[in-house]
């Protein structure tokens, strides 16, 4: 366990050091004042104009920070040959697999963490007073992130190309938030073959619509009802992403 | 009781025993498959407390026969042994100290801060860390660049903050692959000097080169590699009496 944590704060210093972390961190201020300035165009709702671009562009930015990082730690460090000196210490190699993501996600949820305390601010100082609904969206938002940090963990370990992880990630971030229209499709196919193949990948996916708690607001269902039904299949699809990747990394040869 | 037995493996006169190994590539592309040769049929002791060299041309099978000793990269056929324990196993990579062809470092980092991880990863106890790297830093001369970044680091000294991360958890069998390539002529005595030092605390010193004057000068024997075979062990009193570079030419021109 002490050598998954060291592992982990490792990750999130070399992480926390790295400028294009800092670059997308400071982008994602500037992309808030720009939501500010369209708020005062805004005319009849700049608050909601403020929550939603702000919310959506601190979840884009995280995304963006989330999958850099996932995809590029494991697979420059395999370049780079650093690898070699985590690896030939007596560790198993899941604990590398297990502390590079807890290093990342650490990292990634830091930064979310900052962008959110700015935007609730920017938000009290226009006079809103964002409630509970608010914090609902930034645990998702966090649920999220977390899932496809595993999910392209996972592709730098399956892949050999940090271009195509990249494509992979982004492929799955977007193909999860259609869960319901794919599963949809599937009943609308007729040719055998293509309907049980889209059916796979409905199931392999992750169903991100789940942590898309707008959706559920209309519906009435209660956030305490909703929550946990999401945690635990948050928690069940990145622990058998982290198991599929250590396995991976297991017969990997570097 | 684990102590003792860890004691009596390495009271065993093999430190590293490898019995007809061979390593062959497999590497598809669009649907062929290419193969390589790494090494074949390779067979080697190298016995406790003794400077056991590797020479060979580019591509001979040096660092392949390094990194399949230690676990990066996975036998076709053969064994390898480690003070009698069959590796791979990570569990017994404590045994062993690495110091990697071209070392590389996250630049981000300082050079105590690296060491700090690379012991904890190692397995050593929180409270002798400290003295520990401060003792390894004495020995390495390397005590001022401790607490400066990697990124102002020289080629030399990377190379002994390479050394240090192989020596800091105290191991009884150090693996140097290519131990004084691009070093100049100062820091080419300076680890010839470590090696002889390292030889008189008792450790076993495994390590490649394609510098033949440099393996003559501090090795107990020296293995020839050549298109992956080992095609002659030579000791010291062989040349001692024949230049060893004119047995390596012959062995290789055969």
């Amino acid at each position: 366990m002490k050598r998954i944590l060291a592992i982990s704060y490792y990750t999130f210093r070399q992480n926390v050091r790295n400028r294009v972390y800092y670059v997308l961190f400071i982008f994602t201020l500037i992309m808030v004042f720009v939501s500010m300035l369209l708020s005062v165009l805004g005319g009849e709702q700049p608050m909601r104009i403020l929550l939603d671009f702000g919310l959506v562009s601190i979840e884009f930015f995280a995304l963006l920070i989330a999958i850099f990082t996932s995809v590029t730690t494991i697979t420059e460090e395999v370049e780079s040959k650093t690898i070699y000196l985590i690896l030939i210490k007596p560790i198993p190699r899941w604990y590398y697999i297990l502390g590079r993501y807890t290093g990342i996600l650490l990292s990634v949820w830091t930064s979310m963490l900052l962008m959110y305390a700015f935007h609730f601010l920017m938000l009290t100082l226009q006079g809103w007073h964002p409630g509970p609904d608010y914090l609902y969206a930034v645990i998702s938002s966090s649920l999220k992130i977390a899932i496809i940090s595993a999910v392209a963990i996972f592709f730098s370990v399956f892949s050999t190309s940090t271009a195509s992880s990249l494509v992979f990630s982004v492929f799955i971030w977007i193909a999860g938030h259609f869960s319901t229209e794919i599963n949809f499709l599937t009943g609308k196919m007729e040719f055998l073959p293509a309907k049980y193949s889209v059916k796979i990948l409905y199931y392999v996916i992750p169903n991100l619509q789940y942590f898309n708690w707008r959706d559920f607001l209309s519906t009435g269902v209660s956030f305490f009802r909703w929550m946990p039904v999401a945690v635990v299949y948050a928690v069940a699809y990145i622990g058998v992403f982290m198991c599929l990747s250590s396995v991976l990394f297991e017969k990997k040869e570097v | 009781m684990t102590d003792i037995m860890e004691k009596n493996s390495i009271a065993i006169k093999s430190a590293i025993k490898i019995e007809t190994l061979t390593k062959i590539y497999r590497r598809s592309h669009l649907g062929r498959l290419h193969t390589t040769t790494g090494v074949k049929n390779l067979s080697l002791e190298v016995k406790t407390g003794e400077i056991f060299g590797l020479v060979g041309l580019n591509g001979s099978g040096k660092t392949t026969t390094i990194k399949l000793i230690l676990g990066l990269l996975f036998p076709t056929d053969g064994k390898i042994t480690v003070f009698g324990n069959p590796m791979p196993d990570r569990k017994k990579l404590h045994l062993i100290g690495y110091l990697p062809e071209l070392p590389y470092f996250h630049k981000k980092f300082t050079g105590k801060e690296l060491l700090v991880f690379y012991s904890k990863l190692s397995g050593m106890d929180r409270g002798l860390i400290p003295g520990r790297i401060q003792e390894i830093a004495g020995l390495l001369e390397m005590v001022p660049y401790m607490d400066k970044r990697i990124s102002d680091y020289s080629k030399g000294m990377m190379q002994r903050l390479a050394i240090a991360q192989s020596l800091v958890h105290d191991p009884p069998l150090l693996v140097f692959d290519e131990l004084v390539s691009g070093l100049d002529p100062l820091g080419i005595r300076e680890m010839r000097t470590l090696v002889q030092k390292l030889k008189e605390r008792g450790k076993t010193v495994f390590f490649s080169s394609h510098l033949i004057s440099e393996v003559e000068r501090v090795c107990d024997r020296v293995g020839i590699l050549h298109g992956g075979s080992l095609v002659r062990v030579v000791e010291q009193t062989d040349w001692q009496r024949t230049n060893l570079e004119d047995i390596f030419i012959s062995e290789v021109k055969k």
